[in-house]
């Protein structure tokens, strides 16, 4: 998975110009390439990755005088493609996690991909996105505790009609900057230097997302 | 000059396999079209399949009347039939993949079956879709929701409930 043309987004640049990679996080059909297709409307390129599975979406953006290049990362929420994972949330300074309103399921596997998100990076702004609410918007008046209780900024959006896209993809970036010009968290180190050691070997095994393994792994990053 | 035609009917015949429809064309008269599957058997892939029918020239006048959804199960229930799936149970799978049900998860399905679900859910997101050309479309929609969020999600309160939530 990685090669040299994957773009570096460590080096903070020069003041007035910066680059952000935002991964976007969920189940199969929730639909995050709809949400990003809509934030950038027909303002992109997408770039397909090595494999169909990824999409790489480049948008230019003004923030403050700022200028950004944000990258968003877009992934198939299929099962199989689960062993390029560690590739995808390389390096990334926020991410979106999203779920399908309508289908109880994808709310129900939130903790196992916050969880994955979690091993590889600890610290990343995370914002939780519940998507589809055009097919029903009384589950507007729903509160849901995932999000509540991991502390993550809500966003009842619909791709469709484009109720709060813009401004859920708005925080994302903001919260990827800051957490860019702040970033000298300890964890985070470790997390990069991990992150680089598991890239370098092609043997990168799905069971390793295995929670129990997980959580050794974290333990083992923590004390070398 | 395209002749323009009026699809009435779509079925299978199982062998040898070819889709037939049935049409009526500019004055109306029906017809009847038999497309034969030539190098279709038991291990053929379905997506394959219906690409190369949807590609082929002679068959594209009728095929592109037909939804693409369509399509896909009528070469679905061929594929299953060769298979050895008897008919009441070719047609039972069919009907399951036209839903979405809320509790199934999508992660593990294959290629075909996947793009079928999202073809049904498209017919939702088509129609609430604020298109760019629509008179009242709106880049950056802002509606806060917060206040109404009284009642927590029944999600929440599941007996299966996971620890993490
Ligand atoms: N009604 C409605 N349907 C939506 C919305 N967003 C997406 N959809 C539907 O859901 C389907 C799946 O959306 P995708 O964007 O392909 O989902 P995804 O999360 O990228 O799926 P994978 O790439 O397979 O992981 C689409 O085909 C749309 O029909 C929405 O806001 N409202
Ligand atoms: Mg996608």
């Amino acid at each position: 998975m990685e090669d040299a043309s994957l773009p570096s987004y460590d080096p903070k640049g020069d003041a007035n110009e910066t680059k952000i990679k935002i991964i976007c996080l969920g189940d199969s059909a929730v639909g995050k390439s709809k949400l990003v297709e809509r934030f950038l409307m027909d303002g992109y390129q997408p770039q397909q990755l090595s494999t169909y599975a990824l999409t790489l979406f480049k948008h230019k953006t003004q923030v403050g005088d700022q200028e950004v290049h944000v990258d968003f990362w877009d992934t198939a929420g299929q099962e199989r493609f689960k062993s390029m994972h560690p590739s995808y949330y390389h390096q990334a300074h926020a991410c979106i996690l999203v779920f399908d309103v309508t289908r109880k399921v994808t709310y129900k596997n939130l903790p196992s991909w916050f969880t994955e998100l979690r091993h590889y990076r600890p610290e990343i702004p995370c914002l939780c996105a519940a998507n589809k609410i055009d097919v029903d918007y009384s589950i507007t008046k729903k509160s849901f505790n995932f999000a509540k209780k991991h502390k993550m900024p809500f966003y009842f959006v619909s791709a469709s009609d484009g109720t709060n896209v813009v401004k859920c993809f708005r925080d994302a970036i903001k919260a990827a900057l800051a957490y860019k010009s702040n970033s000298t968290d300890f964890m985070d180190e470790i997390m990069k230097e991990l992150d680089n050691m598991t890239l370098d070997g092609d043997s990168i095994s799905s069971s390793g997302f295995d929670a129990t393994e997980q959580e050794e792994d974290k333990e083992s990053a923590a004390k070398s | 000059m395209s002749e323009s035609i009026i699809l009435k009917k779509c079925g299978v015949r199982f062998t040898p396999p070819a889709l037939i429809v049935t049409y009526t064309n500019d004055v109306g008269k029906l017809h009847r079209r038999t497309m034969p599957l030539r190098n279709f058997n038991k291990n053929s892939g379905v997506s394959r399949i219906v690409q190369e029918m949807k590609e082929n020239k002679r068959h594209e006048k009728y095929l592109r009347h037909m939804s693409p959804l369509q399509l896909e199960k009528l070469i679905m229930i061929l594929h299953d039939r060769l298979n050895g799936i008897s008919l009441d149970e070719c047609v039972m799978r069919n009907k399951g993949l036209d839903t979405v049900d809320p509790e199934e998860d999508l992660n593990k399905l294959d290629d075909v079956t996947l793009k079928r679900k999202k073809e049904i859910m498209d017919a939702t997101f088509e129609k609430n879709r604020k298109k760019r050309e629509d008179p009242d479309f709106k880049y950056d929609v802002e509606v806060d929701f917060e206040q109404g969020a009284i009642e927590s999600c029944e999600w929440d309160s599941d007996k299966e409930s996971d620890e993490e939530f």
